[in-house]
C-alpha cells in the first residue's frame, strides 16, 4: 500500500490532541485582566498577604511595560488579551487519585495517555487542567526520600519558607512583560524540591491542557535541586482546536545547586490557536548541569528562550532545541546563556524545520561577563527548509567582556539535497518516506536525548507531517 | 531644574541655511534633492540604543554638538602629511581631498580619451547630468538609509564621481585620499561610482588625520554600482588620527555576472559606525565583503552589514575579523537576506575576533533570515584568543612574547587580504596594518 494511503486509513492527519471535553468549571473569572481579577484568583487560593502584594505589584509592572516589538507578531494578543479569561477553576480541590478526579476531566488525561504513562515510566505526575492543578501525585519510594513535587499552590501553603526564599528570585516580575503578567495572574504549576543527594531515576512529570476555548494559562514552577542532586522533569502541553485564539504564558524557575544535574524537557505541541510566551531560567551553582531540552511542535506563535544563568565556578549548561514551524506557525525559539563565574561551559544545539508557510526564527544570547575566566561555549543552529514558502532566521546575540573566554557560534540553512532523495529513492523508497528519513536524521541528535515514548511521538508527528511534502 | 540638553536640539551645527548655502549655485534638481535631504534628516530621529541597529553605540559618542562644517575654500593649503597619502603610487587616477576641498585631481590622458571620468561630484553633476542625476543618493544610498546618510546627502561637499563605460578595464586602480587637518570640523564625503557593462575598476578610498584633542567628524557615503558583467573592488582604509568619529554608509549594486567585492579597513579614528549593504540584483552576481579592524585604546568600531539576495542564482560571501586590545570595543552585526523568489542563493558570513585584553570586549550578531529553500546559507562566529601553541612554536624559534602575538595578529589577518584580488593594494594594506599593530 502507498505510504500516503497507509497513513491516511491509520486517520492520524489532523492534529490528534484537539478534541474538547465537557466539564463544569466551579469558577470563572470575568473575562480580560484587572485588579480584581488578581485579587480573585489570590482569594479563591486563600494566599498570604505577602503574595497578594506581590501579584498587585506585578501588575502594576505588566501595566508599564510596553508589549515587545521584536520577536513574533503580537498584534493579534492585545486584542486577544481582552477577550480571553485569565482565571478558571475546574474543580473544588487537587487529587492524590485518578478516581477522585471529576470522570470528564480524568477521561481528558487518559485520551492524552497520561495515567497509563504514569505506571509504566514516571516517579510523580501533575496535571493541569484550565487553571489549576487537578491531580498531583509522587510513587511512595520518592515520597520516602524526602522529595517534594506538589502543585505550585500546595507549595506555597505547605513549605511556606522554602517557598518564599526562592520564589521569585530567578525570573523576577520585571524581567519582562510576561514574566510580569505570570507574577499577577499565575495559578497552576509544581513545585518540587530533590534533597542533597537524592537521585531521581524516573522522570517526574507536568502534563498542561487547556480545555476551554479563550482561556489564558499561566503557570509557575519553582524546582529547587539541592546539592549534589539529580532529576528529570518533563512538561507536555496540548489544547483543542478553536477558530479563536487563546494565551499560554508560564514562568519556569530553577535553582540547581552546587553539584547537582538537573534537566528539564518541554515537549510542546499546542493546537495552532495558541499564543506561548513562556520564559524559562536556571541559576546554576558551582560544578552542576542544567540541560533544557525544548521541543517546540505546536502553537500560532511560540516565543521562548530557556536560559542557564552560570553563576558557581564550573557549571554547565545546555539547551537543546527543536523547532517544527508548520503552516502558517511561527516559533521563535532559541537559549540564553549567561557566564558569570569562571571555567564555565555551555554548549547550545537548535534545529528547525519550517514546512509550507511555517516561519522558525532561532533566538539566542551568549553572554562572557568580565571575571568569566576560561568561559567555554559553543552554539550551533541548523535549518531545514521544506518549501519555497518556509522561511527561517537566526538571531545570535554574542557579548564577550572577559578575554580569557571562548567562544563559537554556527549555523547553516538548507533543503532537502535531491542526491540524498534520490539515493534513497533508487533502494526503494517513497519520495515522501526518503523525505521523512531525512528530517529524522537531520533531528536524531536532539530526538535521542529524548525519553523513548517521546522520541517515537516525535517521529511519528514528523512523517505525518512530512507527507506530500516533497516536490 | 537644569535644562536637559538631549541629542535632538544639540548639533547647532547643522542647519536648514547651511544646506541652502550649498543648494544656492547647484542646479535645480541638485538643489531640490539637498533639501529634500535636509527634511529627511529633520524628519528621522536620532537612533538611540533602544533602536537594535544601535544597541550598542550611542550616538552621543559622536560628539555632534561639538562640531562646525568644513567649509570649501579656494586655494586651500595641502599640508604634507597630505601630500604623502598618494605620493609615489601607482594609480590610473587620483583624487586629494582636505577638508571640504578637492585639492587635486588627474587622470589619466588615455582612459579620459576612452570615456572614463573622474571628478569631483559637483562638477560632474553641472557637466554630466544624466549620468549623476540617476544615481546620486537615489537607489544605493537615499537620505531615508538612516540619520546620518539623510545628514550626508543634504550636506555633503568635495564628493567623488567616477564612470567607466562599457568594455573599458583600467589596469591601476583609482586613488582617492581624504585629510582632515583640523579639530572641530565635520567633513562629508561622499562616492559615486558607476561601472558600466563589462568594465573593471579598482578604487582605493584613504582617510587619515593628525590625532586630535577634540572632535572632528568624517561622515560619508559611497553608492557603487556594477552593471552587468562589471568586475569592482572598493577599498576603504580608515586610518584617521585620534579624535576623530567617522561614519560611513556604503551600499554596492551588483548586476547580471557582475563581481562587485569590497574591504573595509578600520584601524583608526575613535568612533567608527560603517553601514555596508550590498544588493545582488542580477543573477550570477557575486559579492566579496571582507573586513578587518584592529583596535586599540578607547576605540570604538561599530560594523554594520546587509547582504540583500532579491535575484536566483548569486553568492555573497562575507568575512570580517578583528583584534582588540586594551579597553577597546566592538560589534559587528551582520544580516542575509534571501528574498523569496532568491532560488539558488549561496551566501556566507563569518566574524572572528581576537580579544587581546582584558578590558576589551567584543559583540557578534551574524543574523540570517531566509525565505527561499533552495540556498546555501551558513554564518559563524568567533571571540577567542591566540592559540598558545602557536605563540610556543613561534618563541621556541628565539621571537619574544610581544613579537610572537605580532606575527599571530598579523597571519590572523593574512587569510582576509588573500582574498582581495589586487596584488599592489594588498602589499600597502600589509604596510598599514603593521605600523598600526607597531
Amino acid at each position: 500500500m502507498p505510504y500516503n494511503e497507509t497513513v491516511a486509513n491509520l486517520g492520524l492527519e489532523e492534529y490528534k490532541y484537539g478534541f474538547v471535553t465537557k466539564d463544569k468549571p466551579v469558577f470563572k473569572a470575568q473575562r480580560g485582566l484587572s485588579e480584581e481579577v488578581v485579587r480573585q484568583i489570590s482569594a479563591h487560593k486563600d494566599e498570604p498577604e505577602w503574595m497578594l502584594k506581590f501579584r498587585l505589584k506585578a501588575l502594576g509592572i505588566y501595566n508599564a511595560k510596553p508589549m515587545p516589538k521584536w520577536g513574533g507578531d503580537l498584534s493579534g494578543l492585545e486584542e486577544t488579551m481582552d477577550q480571553i479569561y485569565f482565571y478558571l477553576k475546574p474543580q473544588e480541590r487537587m487529587e492524590r487519585s485518578w478516581e477522585d478526579v471529576p470522570p470528564e476531566i480524568k477521561e481528558t488525561f487518559e485520551r492524552l495517555g497520561i495515567p497509563e504513562a504514569e505506571r509504566r515510566v514516571l516517579a510523580g505526575v501533575g496535571a493541569q487542567y484550565e487553571s489549576e492543578m487537578v491531580y498531583h501525585s509522587l510513587k511512595k519510594e520518592w515520597e520516602e526520600k524526602g522529595i517534594i513535587f506538589e502543585s505550585i499552590e500546595n507549595g506555597l501553603k505547605l513549605y511556606p519558607d522554602l517557598f518564599r526564599e526562592h520564589f521569585g528570585t530567578v525570573v523576577p516580575p520585571a524581567d519582562n512583560k510576561f514574566a510580569a503578567l505570570n507574577s499577577a495572574v499565575w495559578s497552576g504549576g509544581s513545585f518540587v524540591y530533590i534533597p542533597k543527594g537524592v537521585k531521581v531515576e524516573t522522570p517526574l512529570q507536568a502534563y498542561f491542557r487547556v480545555n476551554s476555548e479563550q482561556l489564558g494559562q499561566f503557570e509557575r514552577t519553582l524546582i529547587i535541586a539541592d546539592e549534589g542532586s539529580q532529576a528529570h522533569y518533563i512538561e507536555g502541553c496540548t489544547a483543542p482546536v478553536y477558530s479563536t485564539d487563546s494565551f499560554h504564558s508560564g514562568v519556569i524557575e530553577i535553582i540547581v545547586k552546587p553539584g547537582a544535574r538537573f534537566r528539564y524537557t518541554t515537549i510542546q505541541n499546542w493546537s495552532n490557536n495558541m499564543y506561548n510566551l513562556v520564559t524559562q531560567r536556571a541559576l546554576v551553582h558551582e560544578h552542576a548541569h542544567m540541560e533544557w531540552l525544548d521541543g517546540n511542535l505546536g502553537s500560532k506563535l511560540t516565543m521562548k528562550y530557556p536560559s542557564c544563568y552560570l553563576v558557581g565556578e564550573g557549571a554547565h549548561g545546555q539547551i537543546l532545541s527543536i523547532a517544527y514551524a508548520g503552516d502558517g506557525q511561527h516559533q521563535d525559539t532559541g537559549g540564553k546563556v549567561v557566564h558569570v563565574a569562571p571555567n564555565t561551559t555551555s554548549q547550545i544545539l537548535s534545529k528547525s524545520i519550517s514546512k509550507g508557510t511555517g516561519r522558525a526564527s532561532y533566538r539566542g544570547l551568549l553572554k562572557v561577563y568580565d571575571g568569566a575566566k576560561n568561559a567555554k561555549s559553543n552554539v550551533e543552529c541548523d535549518a531545514l527548509l521544506l518549501h519555497d514558502t518556509s522561511r527561517t532566521d537566526t538571531f545570535p546575540y554574542i557579548e564577550i567582556e572577559e578575554h580569557s573566554a571562548n567562544v563559537g557560534h554556527e549555523a547553516s540553512v538548507s533543503k532537502i539535497g535531491e542526491e540524498q532523495l534520490f539515493y534513497l529513492m533508487s533502494r526503494g523508497l517513497s519520495e515522501d518516506e526518503a523525505a521523512a528519513m531525512i528530517v529524522r536524521g537531520f533531528i536524531e541528535p536532539i530526538a535521542r536525548e529524548l525519553p523513548l515514548e517521546y522520541a517515537v511521538e516525535l517521529n511519528r508527528l514528523i512523517e505525518l507531517e512530512m507527507e506530500g511534502s516533497v516536490g | 531644574m537644569a535644562e536637559v540638553v538631549t541629542i535632538e536640539n544639540a548639533p547647532a551645527a547643522f542647519q536648514r541655511e547651511a544646506v541652502e548655502a550649498r543648494a544656492a549655485a547647484e542646479p535645480d534638481w541638485l538643489a531640490a534633492r539637498r533639501l529634500e535631504a535636509w527634511n529627511t534628516y529633520e524628519a528621522l530621529p536620532f537612533p538611540t540604543t533602544k533602536s537594535e541597529e544601535w544597541r550598542y553605540t550611542d550616538v552621543s559618542l559622536f560628539r555632534l554638538d561639538e562640531l562646525r562644517l568644513a567649509e570649501r575654500e579656494a586655494a586651500p593649503a595641502v599640508p604634507a602629511g597630505a601630500r604623502a597619502l598618494l605620493e609615489g603610487k601607482r594609480a590610473a587616477g587620483r583624487v586629494l581631498q582636505v577638508g571640504a576641498s578637492v585639492v587635486e585631481l588627474e587622470l589619466d590622458a588615455a582612459l579620459r580619451d576612452r570615456g572614463v571620468l573622474l571628478l569631483d561630484l559637483d562638477t560632474a553633476a553641472r557637466e554630466h547630468p544624466e549620468l549623476v542625476e540617476a544615481h546620486l543618493a537615489t537607489r544605493a544610498v537615499p537620505a531615508r538609509a538612516g540619520k546620518f546618510a539623510a545628514l550626508n546627502a543634504a550636506f555633503w561637499t568635495a564628493g567623488v564621481f567616477v564612470y567607466v563605460p562599457r568594455g573599458v578595464r583600467l589596469e591601476e586602480p583609482i586613488r582617492v585620499a581624504r585629510w582632515i587637518d583640523e579639530a572641530g570640523v565635520a567633513v562629508f564625503p561622499r562616492t559615486l561610482i558607476v561601472a558600466e557593462e563589462g568594465s573593471h575598476l579598482a578604487y582605493v578610498d584613504e582617510f587619515a588625520s593628525p590625532d586630535f584633542d577634540a572632535p572632528a567628524l568624517s561622515c560619508g557615503a559611497v553608492e557603487v554600482i556594477a552593471r552587468d558583467g562589471a568586475d569592482v573592488q572598493y577599498v576603504a582604509l580608515q586610518r584617521w588620527g585620534k579624535g576623530v568619529r567617522h561614519i560611513s554608509t556604503q551600499k554596492t549594486l551588483a548586476g547580471r555576472d557582475a563581481n562587485l567585492d569590497t574591504l573595509v579597513v578600520n584601524l583608526g579614528a575613535s568612533v567608527a559606525r560603517v553601514d555596508l549593504g550590498a544588493s545582488l540584483e542580477g543573477p550570477g552576481a557575486r559579492s566579496d565583503m571582507l573586513g578587518l579592524y584592529f583596535a586599540s585604546d578607547d576605540q570604538h568600531f561599530d560594523h554594520n552589514t546587509r547582504q540583500d539576495h532579491v535575484v536566483p542564482n548569486a553568492t555573497s560571501d562575507l568575512l570580517y575579523k578583528g583584534a582588540l586590545y586594551d579597553r577597546s570595543h566592538t560589534v559587528f552585526r551582520g544580516i542575509i537576506r534571501v528574498h523569496p523568489k532568491a532560488q539558488r542563493t549561496d551566501a556566507y558570513q563569518t566574524n572572528r575576533n581576537l580579544l587581546l585584553s582584558p578590558d576589551a570586549q567584543a559583540e557578534s550578531l551574524p543574523n540570517l533570515e531566509i525565505e527561499a529553500d533552495d540556498v546555501r546559507c551558513s554564518h559563524g562566529a568567533t571571540v577567542g584568543q591566540l592559540d598558545e601553541e602557536e605563540l610556543f612554536y613561534l618563541r621556541s624559534r628565539g621571537l619574544t612574547r610581544a613579537q610572537a602575538e605580532r606575527l599571530v595578529v598579523f597571519g590572523f589577518f593574512g587569510e582576509v587580504l588573500d582574498r582581495l584580488p589586487l596584488p599592489g593594494v594588498v602589499e600597502e594594506l600589509r604596510s598599514a596594518i603593521e605600523a598600526r599593530i607597531g
